[in-house]
């Protein structure tokens, strides 16, 4: 490639052939070795003084150097019409470099060669001026025979010979000498009119071979005589003829007063070229001549020749000649310069302010002039374009090497002059040091050249014109501008540049593949497009090719391109590679990373992203038209997953085609490489499906399966805790813990969410887990689009123990599997989320670096962030963990007596239900349990809990809840179940009037197992079995009362046979009314069971809607006092009730009494309903009713019996009926009165008496207070008290027994009533 | 003649951009050399090519009249060019303390001023005649716009600038100054 050398118009060009069958090593060695001759000194060159030739040769002791270049690529053709403008351009000799194969020899050697130039040049073209041939020897040299002159342009050396290098030397020289020889006779020709007339014909002009111009042969005349002397001179010589005095003007001039002479010279010089007849002016040749004369590196005679032309063009514009003429003089400047610092020359400056002003205004005028050229010739345009391009290189290169030289010195005339390998990076810059910005500075500083200086100086140089050029210099024109940008810090700009040469390079593959599709017309257009590639060594394909051809690919060069792309893409804030290559076969384990501290929403935008898209669009087209399939899908994943906020939608979609195409293509073609996964983190949680309730284990302690002491029976309280809202039983129990069965299906939801505008396509999708092995499948997620979306994973645990699920292992379409981590959501694991991402947003708006020093990649080295730090990320994450127990047995309910899973039942009701349970686990299930749940406990346990009852309420809804469930069931059912078996359970039921809905759970578990160690725990299953509960109320029982019984011979009543005929008066009544408020008729029984009674029952047949009474004697009893005196016991044992304090002891007493009596009258009525026409029959309760003082004291059997009877005076009965006594009025009569004790203690009592009405009764003695006295318990007392009725009608006596001390109500031990009917006889 | 405005964040992101299209002359003459381009080829590379290059500005001569070349990539190139002079713009930033920087750089046709605030936000203007006055009161006046717009509490240094009052302040001042 060529290199724009500032000093490239002082190199002599020297091709480099390879001639015949040279490999390429060898041959970049030979090139090596003879490139090490960057200069020859004048002083080396063999001297041929013959005639015309001697007029470049150097005098023989000249110090002056000839510098050499040594390409290995000639110019392209168009550029030919430069030829005599800029000679320097062209290789001016040619060596041919073989090597000596035995087989191959000489004279066919030296052919080939000469073969080859014609090839590289038209036939008559001037350059190159002379052309030899190296044969290197290898191996021993046996060909030696061969060796010698024989064979003109041809050098053999061999492979024996010392000091090769020394040889080489004189080779070259010898070359050199030819080439300035050939200068001479090229200048004679244009000396002549003609050569001038051609040499001014057009713009650029190119002269014919030498043989067709006539020979001057006045000049061949008077040049004879010359004395060669003149010639090594260099100085155009005073005695040499008027015609060729063209290279007169400046003959008297010595190097050191050149510039006053010339002056004066210049008008004769004009003068006497007209007098010759000539045209054209002979600027052109003079500059020509300046161009030759550096070449030769005679400076001080270009210097005058450069000087004169331009003095003729400033008469005659000629603005291109000019501008070539100033950059010849431009670097003659430096020549001189760099000779001088090599001490050969005894020269001056070096003290001004900016030594290369001078040279740098020169190259800023014929920048200026190149620029302003007016074109008229098309084919020109591309040449004027590339010289002025050069110009400005020319330009850019001096302040630049004078710029990193650290100014004007030696070093940067060698950086100007011979540039070495690595011409676009000076020895006093890094790699680097391109980002150093103090660096770069320092070195302005130092050479006084500020950077943007130099940088505005190469902008110049890119314009349209660039697309005058050919690919070639185009392409070279930018690598330089590049560079210069590059070593500069300028990396922007750089990035531009680079943009454009790679669309360079690009073209010219497109450009040049489409010529290839020309030709093999039958490929399909997408084959076409994969075949070919950038060198693609393209063999023959056969035109009616039906079959796929694949054409080897070389990839070579690919990779830089992809290199510079990346680059490039970096600079404008892109990561090309954030989504790296792994190779499948090496690394199958997924890379570990904690995803929840990307937070892609945080990040900072950086970079232009109208900018980003666009080279990102072009990268991906680039690697596509390589093609390179997996740089294809790493750009385009790349780009996805860091420039996804500011990608249009559009875009994202293309993306991901293309980069699903291209891996599929690359792995089509053998590519074990893939990508790790690219996304970001698509898992947002992972959840544990919870088991159905059938399923679920319950851990429970072995002690539990111990008989327990008395206990409060748990239903009363709902659980042991009292408080109904408990804020840390959910934090204290164990949250994390799910219990989940051994071989057992597991359900985990996984919550995935795609960003993206596309479908997203995961190849697999599986937990990780640690722990007890854990066996799944992976399952294949397409996510739509720009939602959240939930999977469903399940697996087994195939061993008891913990299973810890850290995360789920992702893998994209045709990635590398990778394991993104999902911790719990723990307080801690939020509080530490929400610490972070306050820091980073606390962060966001703050900038410390701008600019490129702030890419985001490098963010995180730069500064490490205190807030950021201070979180704290030691924090072991805790992921969700399941405790897997052994297996399970499982039941399930086979079938119910119950249909639709209904009951309906009649308030108290008792029936059954069968329940089949069938054991369909491989374990037996050797413990079964049943509890039951209804509507009613609930409500009422919440009444209960309140406590805000009294306690009679309390008591019966205790009552309630224990003595009446809805369901029941006898322990002794239960048995064990064998796998497959099958076990009838029976379950009672008892109509309660307001139960909705109940439950039926049957615990069980499997506790016999054969393991070595006693468990500790066990677990249970659950098997529930709810059943919606109707229950009719159909019976009301109201106003229960309890009457003193009274016995009269004529009654007739029905049930009177029941009663008792003896001791009347220690029975009572208890009645009832029974309403039935249902549409069906009922028969109520109440039947009585009391100990010293006889069993009797009373039915009753109540039709709908009617009220019946129900009424059954009832034996009076008398229950302790310890009895009664006991507090009203609570069901359960709950210490927080308290007692009523509000009642005073009496009435408290009287409470316990009543609550006593009726709990024994209860205990003696058995009421029983049973439906007519039907089966249904149950209980009737009670409980409902409430007692009263006067029942409770009729029922009670009174502590002092009074019985009273009335006697005739003759101590005879008196007449009585009925239950009345007719005594005679005006007669006497005895009223009897007998008090026993019927107490288990003995009592002290008096005896009231009242008589109504009394003014119609006399009587004896008084009425109040009589004293009985102290009666023994069961001992008896008589009183008599004679009394006369002294009207007719009807009069009752009242007794009453009393106790001493005491309100009047609590005295009264007992009473008696005594009915008598006067009447006339 | 059109002129581009970028308002970059520090992290060179544009959060305000806008293209005035001038009534004052160009004053600039092309080069005889960006004339009668060769009729390029056709491949989107060289499309990229032809628009950095800056060839698509320059008027196209074929048969039908004049056509501007690659002119869908005119946006882009002028982005590039924004984005490139920021080199020179913050290395001019780092050794002068002037906030209006004239005329800082010229790439192709284009000459580029620079305005920096001191939060380090940026003003690109891309314009091809010299106008520093105009220039120069054109950037306070934006300066001022910017300044009450980053008054607003939830406004950072990052967020794109969305609101209408502002871009019709920046015409306006454009259609003056400019």
């Amino acid at each position: 490639m060529d290199t724009h050398v500032f000093a490239s118009l002082a190199h002599v060009k020297i091709l480099l052939v390879p001639v015949g069958s040279i490999s390429q090593p060898t041959f970049d060695k030979y090139v090596t070795e003879i490139r090490n001759f960057e200069s020859i000194r004048l002083g080396d060159i063999p001297v041929d003084s013959k005639d015309e030739r001697a007029r470049f040769m150097p005098n023989p002791l000249s110090t002056g150097h000839l510098h050499l270049s040594f390409p290995t690529c000639p110019p392209p053709t168009s550029h030919i019409p430069l030829s005599l403008l800029r000679p320097s351009h062209f290789p001016l000799a040619v060596i041919g470099i073989a090597s000596c194969a035995p087989e191959d020899t000489l004279p066919s050697v030296l052919a080939q060669f000469h073969g080859t130039l014609l090839d590289l040049f038209p036939a008559d073209f001037i350059f190159p001026l002379a052309r030899s041939c190296f044969v290197f020897e290898e191996g021993d040299g046996h060909n030696s025979t061969n060796l010698g002159d024989g064979l003109p342009g041809l050098a053999v050396i061999p492979s024996m010979m010392g000091n090769k290098k020394i040889y080489l030397g004189t080779l070259i020289a010898d070359l050199c000498s030819n080439v300035l020889g050939e200068f001479g006779v090229l200048v004679q020709a244009l000396e002549s009119p003609l050569g001038n007339e051609y040499l001014n014909s057009s713009l650029l002009p190119i002269l014919p071979p030498l043989s067709e111009l006539p020979t001057p042969l006045i000049g061949n005349r008077i040049r004879d005589p010359l004395p060669p002397l003149s010639s090594h001179n260099s100085v155009p010589d005073m005695s040499k003829s008027g015609f060729t005095l063209a290279s007169s003007p400046t003959m008297k001039r010595t190097s050191s007063a050149g510039h006053r002479q010339s002056t004066l010279t210049i008008p004769a010089s004009k003068k006497r070229l007209s007098s010759i007849g000539a045209v054209s002016s002979p600027g052109r040749l003079f500059k020509v001549l300046g161009d030759f004369f550096t070449l030769a590196g005679r400076t001080e005679d270009a210097c005058i020749w450069y000087t004169e032309s331009l003095q003729l063009f400033r008469a005659t514009p000629d603005p291109v000649w000019q501008a070539s003429a100033l950059e010849g003089l431009a670097t003659i400047s430096i020549l001189d310069s760099w000779s001088a610092g090599h001490g050969l020359q005894t020269s001056t400056s070096a003290t001004t302010r900016d030594p290369w002003g001078d040279v740098a205004d020169k190259l800023t005028q014929a920048t200026a002039m190149y620029y302003k050229t007016p074109v008229a010739d098309m084919d020109h345009h591309s040449l004027v374009a590339y010289l002025y391009c050069c110009c400005v290189l020319r330009h850019s290169s001096l302040l630049f090497s004078v710029w990193s030289a650290k100014g004007w010195g030696p070093l940067a005339f060698t950086t100007m002059l011979q540039p070495g390998t690595t011409p676009y990076l000076p020895p006093t810059i890094s790699h680097e040091d391109r980002t150093s910005w103090s660096h770069l500075e320092r070195l302005s500083s130092i050479s006084g050249i500020s950077r943007i200086s130099i940088a505005s100086v190469i902008a110049q140089a890119h314009g349209p014109w660039l697309l005058h050029l050919d690919a070639r210099e185009r392409i070279g024109v930018l690598e330089a501008v590049a560079a210069f940008y590059s070593c500069l810090g300028f990396r922007r700009k750089e990035a531009y540049i680079l943009r454009e040469v790679l669309g360079c390079i690009l073209d010219l593959i497109v450009c040049g593949r489409d010529e290839d599709g020309i030709a093999r017309a039958s490929y399909s257009p997408d084959e076409g497009t994969q075949t070919s590639a950038t060198n693609a060594a393209l063999s023959p394909v056969p035109n009616d090719a039906q079959v796929g051809v694949r054409v080897n690919e070389s990839t070579e060069g690919n990779h830089s391109i992809l290199k510079l792309l990346a680059y490039l893409c970096k600079v404008l804030g892109i990561e090309l590679d954030a989504v790296r290559f792994i190779d499948v076969d090496s690394t199958s384990a997924s890379t570990c990373g904690n995803g929840l501290d990307d937070d892609c929403q945080l990040r900072e935008p950086f970079g232009w992203p109208e900018l980003q898209i666009g080279v990102v669009r072009e990268a991906v087209a680039v690697a596509e038209a390589l093609p390179d399939y997996l740089a294809v899908a790493q750009f385009a994943l790349s780009s996805l997953k860091t420039l996804q906020d500011v990608l249009e939608l559009g875009d994202q979609y293309h993306f991901y085609t293309t980069s699903a195409r291209a891996l599929l293509t690359a792995r089509r073609r053998g590519d074990t490489r893939s990508m790790e996964y690219w996304t970001g983190n698509p898992i947002s949680g992972i959840s544990l499906v919870p088991l159905p309730l059938i399923r679920l284990p319950n851990e429970k302690p072995m002690s539990a399966l111990r008989p327990r002491s008395s206990e409060v029976n748990p239903i009363l309280t709902g659980g042991k805790n009292p408080f109904l809202y408990n804020p840390r039983q959910a934090a204290f129990g164990q949250p994390s813990q799910t219990m989940v069965v051994q071989n057992e299906v597991l359900e985990f939801v996984i919550e995935l969410q795609n960003p993206y505008c596309f479908d997203l396509e995961l190849d697999s999708l599986s937990l990780s887990t640690t722990g007890v092995p854990f066996e799944s499948t992976p399952t294949r997620v397409l996510i739509p689009a720009e939602s959240n979306y939930r999977v469903v994973v399940s697996g087994k645990a195939t061993q008891s123990g913990t299973l810890t699920i850290r995360g789920c292992i992702v893998q994209a379409f045709s990635g590398v599997p990778r394991e993104f981590i999902v911790p719990l959501a723990t307080d801690e694991e939020l509080e530490r989320q929400t610490r972070r991402r306050g820091a980073l947003q606390c962060e966001m708006g703050r900038s410390k670096y701008s600019g490129l020093d702030a890419f985001p990649w490098e963010k995180a080295q730069k500064r490490e962030s205190k807030q950021l730090a201070r979180s704290p990320s030691k924090l072991i994450p805790r992921f969700l963990e399941c405790k897997v127990v052994p297996e399970q047995p499982l039941l399930r309910i086979r079938r119910t007596s119950v249909t639709h899973g209904a009951l309906m039942l009649y308030d108290g009701e008792r029936s059954t239900i069968r329940l089949t349970v069938e054991n369909v686990s491989s374990l037996p299930v050797d413990f079964l349990r049943l509890v039951f749940d209804d509507s009613t406990i609930a409500p009422a346990q919440q009444v209960l809990a309140e406590g805000s009852l009294s306690t009679f309420d309390t008591y019966e809804t205790e009552y309630n809840l224990i003595h009446r469930p809805l369901f029941s069931w006898n322990e002794d059912e239960s048995r064990a179940i064998a796998p497959g078996g099958k076990l009838t359970l029976i379950v009672k039921c008892l109509g309660k009037v307001g139960c909705t809905s109940g439950t039926i759970h049957a615990t069980y578990a499997c506790i016999e197992r054969n393991s070595e160690t006693p468990l500790e725990v066990f677990h249970t299953r659950q098997l529930s079995y709810p059943l919606m509960v109707t229950v009719y109320h159909m019976l009301d029982c109201q106003a229960m009362d309890i009457l003193p019984l009274s016995l009269h011979d004529d009654d007739s009543r029905p049930g009177k046979s029941q009663l008792p005929m003896s001791d009347i008066s220690s029975w009572c009544l208890f009645s009832i009314e029974v309403r039935n408020s249902y549409g069906t008729p009922f028969e109520v029984t109440i039947e009585r069971v009391q100990k010293d009674a006889t069993s009797a029952k009373t039915s009753s047949i109540i039709a709908p809607g009617s009220t019946s009474r129900l009424v059954i004697p009832l034996r009076k009893f008398l229950l302790t006092q310890q009895h009664i005196s006991e507090t009203i016991p609570t069901l359960s044992d709950r210490q927080f009730v308290l007692t009523e304090s509000k009642l005073s002891d009496g009435e408290e007493r009287i409470q316990k009494e009543l609550f006593w009596y009726r709990e024994e009258l209860f205990k003696s009525l058995q009421c029983r309903w049973q439906e007519m026409g039907g089966i249904r029959s149950g209980d009737m309760s009670l409980r409902q009713q409430r007692m009263t003082m006067s029942m409770l004291n009729t029922l009670r059997t009174e502590t002092a019996r009074i019985d009273m009877s009335l006697l005739t005076f003759d101590e005879s009965e008196v007449l009585h009926r009925n239950g009345k006594y007719h005594p005679q009025a005006n007669e006497f009569v005895h009223l009897r009165i007998k008090i026993k004790n019927q107490y288990a203690s003995p009592l002290m009592l008096s005896l009231d008496l009242v008589m109504e009405p009394s003014e119609h009764v006399i009587y004896e003695g008084v009425l109040n207070d009589i004293p009985v006295g102290r009666l023994k318990s069961g001992a008896s007392f008589d009183i008599t008290i004679s009394l006369c009725f002294l009207a007719y009608g009807r009069f009752t006596i009242w007794a009453t027994a009393n106790t001493f001390g005491g309100k009047s109500r609590e005295r009264i031990q007992g009473s008696a009533q005594l009915t008598a009917v006067v009447m006339e006889r | 003649m059109s002129l581009h405005l970028f308002v970059l964040s520090p992290s060179d992101t544009p959060i305000y951009s806008l293209t005035h299209h001038s009534t004052k002359p160009v004053t600039n003459v092309p080069s005889p050399l960006a004339s009668n381009l060769p009729a390029w080829s056709t491949s989107a590379f060289a499309g990229t090519l032809t628009a950095l290059s800056g060839a698509s500005s320059v008027p196209h001569h074929t048969t039908g009249g004049t056509v501007r070349m690659g002119g869908g990539q005119d946006r882009h190139v002028i982005q590039m060019i924004a984005n490139a002079s920021l080199d020179v713009v913050e290395d001019v930033m780092r050794k002068e303390n002037t906030m209006y920087l004239k005329s800082v750089d010229k790439f192709n046709e284009w000459t580029i001023s620079a305005f920096i605030t001191p939060g380090n936000t940026k003003f690109v203007l891309l314009h091809e005649s010299k106008n520093d006055d105009g220039i120069k009161s054109f950037f306070m006046d934006v300066w001022e716009l910017y300044v009450k717009t980053m008054l607003n509490p939830f406004h950072t240094a990052h967020t794109i600038i969305r609101s209408g009052v502002f871009d019709a302040r920046v015409r306006q001042s454009a259609k003056k100054y400019l």
